[in-house]
């Protein structure tokens, strides 16, 4: 059975990736109330969680074998 | 609202990940139980999400944002006093009987229970109502991207329902699970950024409340009734909603809420896909967890929102023919608090929460209707490559019907007011026949088929009798309703006990089952495995203990 936490893991790198490319190279890219660079800290989030998910998934593949 | 070319590039990754899933699963399916009951595979923390998320349709998010801003944190009862005793109870006492009978649906389970017109009655009622809300999910989607995005209705239903239809059809249930929980997280993400920065924009739960409290509500109400769970509901004219404590732990946090998660296939579905009788147990007792935390990504952005319009910081409450437009709350602080980049994320979750919700209604719709209606009346004894074909045309023809319903709710929204008041009645009672059926082994079939029967005439009866909003009284007035939520609960009541009372009568004149047929099916006659030796978190009792403490916590806390 396809292991569900590559593909989210490797959709939420994709979009944490974008997002903080938005954030480092359009920083002022803000909207009416929003104080801070929302793209640049959820992107960091989303990569985080990307990533932490791919960790996971090949560390319990690696544990399996 | 406008997107920007990086909000489109979010959402065709996200619609390529979706596709991508359905791709990969098509190989695994070889018989109809992989296509539709994903043949007891799945692990639990992907279930749970799943029972979770499938539930979690964009009405949802939209409603509830708009439920904050109307009622405050009152709101947060469907949840504290709503949904979690219910994911409990269903997970530690009922999951045994769905599972243990090894039942393919819930409707099998009743034909095991009780008999063939037991069956035949909810098979055939939760069929229609699944392609009716399918329907409504796509119309709901078509009217909000043409507000928001100015994309035309039928654009975004085809386009829609050929998503759902691919990855449904390939996949089977196991897509539209995997589907639903990455929808899950995106969900969160997507949203949480927007309740955290609304929250501190309007000072913080505590600047909120006092900011609240200084102002008169549009019904005349002080506004600290929205930043209280408990205070005000000693008296229907004390809150918003217009409900009182004993209305509302009786008719919402008992008949509806646990003949909603407890009954319901479309999520019962989801817990019995799991691979282990101990991970179904606890499928929706972990999901509890997330729901309970929900009102803080759904609810309270609504209470901020209004905080925030009694500010001068430049965002007012969306109108409409002179009065609040709520459901428009939730996109409204979207388009203020989101740049482009975000905003194509939260736009994502939001289109993909109303597929799921499809894909939910389509992927339950095909079991029932595969082995309850077909496999049973119309042709039995075929081989199982027959019904899996069956289940897959099924897929095509529940999505066509859906797309059908979606135009006929455009057209004629009284037919749509009128269908969703008929599945109400008919829902209402069913709590009752199972929690008799799984309890006391003297329940007999024509006890369930007669209470389940009167059950609905009660409730229908009691919505002819009973005014709310102008909305009822069609035999006579007897008593109103000071709001339909209160007439609502009143009605699930009248439902539940009619049925209860009912089917107890008839069981005791009509002859029972001989207990050799009930073993797996009934309490007493079910034996059920402890799981000693196994990790505090990894057995349903425990678990479902310290999830309870967390509910309660959380009902003192915003009480």
């Amino acid at each position: 059975m396809l292991d569900l936490r590559v593909p989210t893991g490797f959709f939420f790198t994709i979009v944490g990736l974008i997002l903080v490319g938005m954030g480092v190279f359009w920083p002022s890219e803000r909207a009416a109330l929003t104080d801070s660079n929302v793209n640049l800290y959820c992107g960091l989030v989303m990569l985080a969680f990307g990533l932490f998910m791919l960790g996971v998934s090949r560390l319990s593949k690696h544990q399996g074998s | 609202m406008k997107l920007a070319a990086v909000d489109y590039a979010i959402l065709l990754v996200y619609f390529g990940f979706v596709l991508g899933i359905g791709w990969r699963l098509r190989k695994k399916i070889a018989t109809s139980g992989d296509f539709l009951t994903s043949g007891h595979s799945v692990p639990v923390w992907i279930t749970s999400l799943a029972f979770l998320a499938a539930n979690l349709g964009a009405q949802e998010l939209v409603g509830m944002s708009g439920n904050g801003a109307k009622y405050g944190i009152i709101t947060a009862h469907f949840y504290w006093v709503g949904a979690v005793p219910a994911m409990i109870f269903v997970g530690l006492f009922m999951m045994p009987f769905y599972w243990g009978s090894r039942a393919r649906s819930v409707p099998e389970y009743l034909k095991m229970r009780f008999d063939e017109k037991t069956r035949a009655l909810n098979a055939l009622s939760f069929a229609g109502m699944t392609v009716f809300s399918s329907g409504i999910s796509m119309y709901a989607l078509g009217l909000l991207l043409k507000l928001i995005l100015g994309w035309s209705f039928t654009t975004s239903v085809l386009c829609s329902a050929a998503i759902v239809l691919a990855y449904t059809f390939l996949g089977g249930l196991t897509s539209a699970i995997y589907n639903e929980v990455l929808q899950f997280f995106l969900i969160v993400m997507g949203f949480s950024p927007l309740a955290i920065m609304a929250v501190m924009k309007a000072g913080g739960w505590g600047g909120m409340s006092a900011r609240l409290a200084t102002m008169t509500l549009p019904g005349g109400m002080n506004g600290s009734v929205m930043t209280h769970s408990w205070k005000y509901l000693g008296h229907t004219n004390q809150n918003p909603m217009g409900i009182e404590v004993f209305g509302l732990v009786m008719g919402l946090g008992f008949v509806m809420s646990f003949g909603y998660w407890c009954t319901d296939f479309l999520v019962i579905q989801r817990a019995m896909a799991a691979n282990s009788m101990s991970a179904s147990r606890r499928t929706p007792v972990i999901a509890a967890l997330p729901k309970m935390m929900m009102p803080f990504i759904v609810i309270v952005p609504g209470i901020a929102a209004l905080a925030l319009s009694q500010m001068a910081v430049g965002y007012d409450l969306p109108m409409k023919n002179g009065g609040p437009d709520y459901d428009q709350v939730l996109t409204t602080l979207m388009a203020k608090f989101y740049p482009a980049g975000m905003l194509g994320v939260g736009l994502t979750g939001l289109m993909a929460s109303f597929m799921s919700g499809m894909a939910g209604n389509v992927t339950a719709f095909n079991t029932v209707f595969t082995y309850d209606i077909y496999q049973t009346h119309i042709r039995p004894g075929r081989p199982d490559h027959h019904y899996l074909t069956v289940g897959r045309v099924t897929t095509v023809v529940g999505v066509a019907l859906s797309i059908a319903t979606a135009y006929l709710a455009q057209y004629y929204n009284s037919i749509n007011d009128l269908l969703q008041l008929v599945f109400s009645f008919v829902n209402a009672p069913l709590f009752g026949t199972f929690l008799l059926g799984m309890f006391w082994k003297r329940t007999s079939g024509h006890g369930a088929f007669c209470g389940l029967l009167s059950g609905t005439v009660a409730a229908a009866i009691t919505h002819g009798c009973t005014l709310a909003e102008g909305k009822g009284g069609w035999i006579t007035t007897l008593y109103e309703f000071p709001s339909s939520m209160a007439q609502n609960f009143w009605i699930a009541i009248m439902a539940w006990t009619t049925c209860f009372i009912v089917t107890i009568l008839v069981s005791l004149v009509t002859r029972p089952r001989p207990e050799k047929e009930l073993h797996g099916l009934v309490y007493g006659l079910t034996e059920l495995k402890h799981d000693e030796g196994v990790s505090w978190y990894k057995r349903p009792v425990p678990l479902a203990i310290a999830i309870a403490a967390l509910a309660l916590f959380l009902n003192i806390w915003f009480a």
